[in-house]
């Protein structure tokens, strides 16, 4: 399986975004910011199909139109963007968009599904460049932040009593979230982000008590379901996608149980501390 | 000067004279403060000071002032006009303020741990992982806060109380010359909120830190700050408990007829608005 350039591709890829998702994914979900990124996804989507129109590389309109929106999101206040009117509207808006420009180019319909539900072993040599690059600049980005991001995230209140640049720090995130995101559609497309965005995150907040330890199991989590999406889609044909939100379904799921479990198990742990 | 501004009883200058002379003493001065929110005056050519190691408790009713004029400290507002200045200089590993907001939601589902929640606190700007120092500054901000038990308990399972503890230690791990408390007390049972203040008391002696507590208990307030603060909307009044808490101080910040009994010790006001005269247990 593995001697195929194409797998070879997918599999690099399909491992880096799922890192860089599920680190970011933890803050996602802390910033209740889940449905932003849906709405991300959207106009990521209509920014693909815009390149696809101009005849340019995918991830330039992925890029362009979500750093745009990062910026117009954190300008107007993510409060406003919270609102589920406001995503409903904006993401339909986006989705229209991209059908339009689909049907203005000529090869509209493999672009659409590859855009929309992903085609991680469609990934060229110059894809994975690509996608090596925008990954190791968001993770060194967001370990340079990490401190004051984490403590705007989980405690929001905390970080504004401690003076914290807390509205550069929400127009930051929404930066790597736009970066993010682009990457995500290339592997599980649009319509599916939220597969490896915020299902992994979601079950590694079951998992464990610490931030640190959380984005590992998140990252995990999604790069397992990338491996085991990739591994199964190979020997039966149905596609990638589908496996890989088939497993973070069930990792989240089981976590969830387990988690549930252990509370009952042991009501607290012993106050002690290595 | 403010013609409305009530001076308290004790001449003001000496004490401001101190201050400038031995400036560093003083971890706060703040002088002539104005500010208008929404085109109304809030604060009024407020001007006080506080000495390194004072407790200063603040009091007044609702919509006085007390959380705004805390924002104007910490520099989320910008006053109209006056000037604030922290004489102390910040030394590396230390920050001039620690601020405990009022109200403060936590997520139930939150994960982290006490420990954990402290430790965002830490006053390293950049660096993403703990050292040895970091953990034993948590440790010992959750050792003074009185919340040592709680490290590893999750965050959003705490009760009120507890949870107080825990803000606490986290505005207390930043090392702070000055902490403001806003309302600390509230929400706690009267044994939770007697600790409570006698945890804050410790802290400022051991630690040399000035703290300035809003609260709406004037026992409380009576039994450990050194001066209060006392702002109305449009007056305040600044002194030791016993040059606030008079009668005719109160009527003239209230503007109306304002009564101020000792019984047993304990402090009471009562406030007459017209026409039923109501008891106000700030
Ligand atoms: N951002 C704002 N814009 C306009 N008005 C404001 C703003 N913030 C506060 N105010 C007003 O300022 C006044 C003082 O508010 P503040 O929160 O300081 O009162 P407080 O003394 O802390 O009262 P409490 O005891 O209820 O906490 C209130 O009348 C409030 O409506
Ligand atoms: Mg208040």
């Amino acid at each position: 399986m593995l001697h195929y350039a194409f797998m070879q591709h997918a599999f690099l890829a399909g491992t880096l975004v799922a890192i860089m998702s599920g680190a970011i994914g933890v803050f996602v979900i802390a910033r209740n910011l889940s449905f932003i990124a849906h709405t991300f996804s959207h106009i990521g989507f209509s920014g693909a199909a815009f390149s696809v129109l101009a005849g340019w590389n995918p991830i330039g309109g992925l890029l362009l139109f979500s750093i745009a929106s990062a910026f117009a999101i954190g300008g107007f206040g993510v409060k406003l963007f919270r609102r589920e009117v406001t995503i409903s509207v904006v993401l339909s808006l986006f989705l229209g968009l991209g059908l339009l420009f689909l049907s203005m180019s000529a090869k509209k319909a493999t672009a659409m599904t590859a855009l929309l539900f992903g085609s991680v072993v469609g990934i060229s040599r110059d894809n994975v460049i690509e996608i090596v690059c925008l990954s190791a600049a968001v993770l060194v980005v967001f370990a340079f932040f990490y401190k004051p991001l984490k403590f705007d995230s989980f405690d929001p209140a905390g970080a504004q009593a401690a003076r914290l640049p807390v509205r550069l720090l929400s127009i930051g995130f929404l930066l790597l979230l736009a970066v993010a995101v682009s990457e995500a559609i290339l592997i599980v497309g649009a319509l599916l982000v939220f597969t490896l965005l915020t299902a992994p995150a979601a079950a590694a907040r079951h998992m464990t008590h610490s931030v640190a330890r959380m984005m590992l199991w998140s990252a995990a989590f999604g790069v397992l379901g990338v491996w085991g999406g990739l591994v199964l889609s190979y020997y039966t044909n149905a596609p990638v996608s589908f496996y890989i939100t088939a497993l973070e379904t069930l990792f989240y799921f089981a976590a969830l149980s387990w988690g549930r479990l252990r509370e009952r198990r042991s009501p607290e742990p012993a106050a002690s501390r290595a | 000067m403010n013609p409305l501004a009530v001076i308290s009883p004790a001449p003001a200058s000496p004490r401001a004279e101190r201050a400038t002379e031995t400036a560093t003493a003083a971890a706060l001065i703040a002088q002539h403060i104005d500010v208008h929110l929404g085109g109304r005056s809030i604060l009024n050519d407020v001007s006080f000071h506080v000495d390194s190691g004072e407790f200063l408790g603040i009091l007044g009713p609702n919509g006085a002032g007390k959380t705004t004029l805390f924002r104007v400290l910490l520099q989320l507002i910008k006053p109209q006009s006056g000037s604030i200045a922290f004489p102390r200089p910040v030394e590396a590993g230390h920050t001039a303020i620690g601020y405990v907001p009022q109200a403060r939601q936590i997520d139930p589902e939150l994960p982290l741990h006490a420990w954990d929640f402290v430790a965002l606190g830490l006053p390293h700007a950049i660096r993403p992982w703990l050292n040895r120092r970091d953990r034993a500054s948590v440790q010992a901000a959750l050792d003074l806060a009185g919340a040592a038990q709680l490290a590893r308990k999750s965050i959003g399972r705490l009760s009120g109380g507890e949870k107080q503890r825990v803000f606490l230690a986290q505005a207390l791990v930043r090392n702070p010359h000055l902490l403001l408390l806003d309302e600390p007390t509230s929400n706690l049972d009267p044994g939770a909120q007697e600790e409570m203040a006698a945890v804050i008391d410790r802290v400022r002696r051991e630690r040399n830190i000035a703290v300035l507590l809003i609260s709406h208990d004037v026992n409380l307030v009576n039994r450990y700050a050194d001066r209060i603060l006392y702002l109305t909307p449009r007056h305040y009044a600044v002194g030791t408990v016993d040059e606030v808490m008079q009668t005719s101080v109160l009527q003239r910040l209230y503007g109306s007829s304002v009564d101020v009994l000792r019984v047993e010790g304990k402090l009471l006001v009562t406030i007459s608005s017209d026409p039923v005269p109501a008891i106000c247990r700030h």
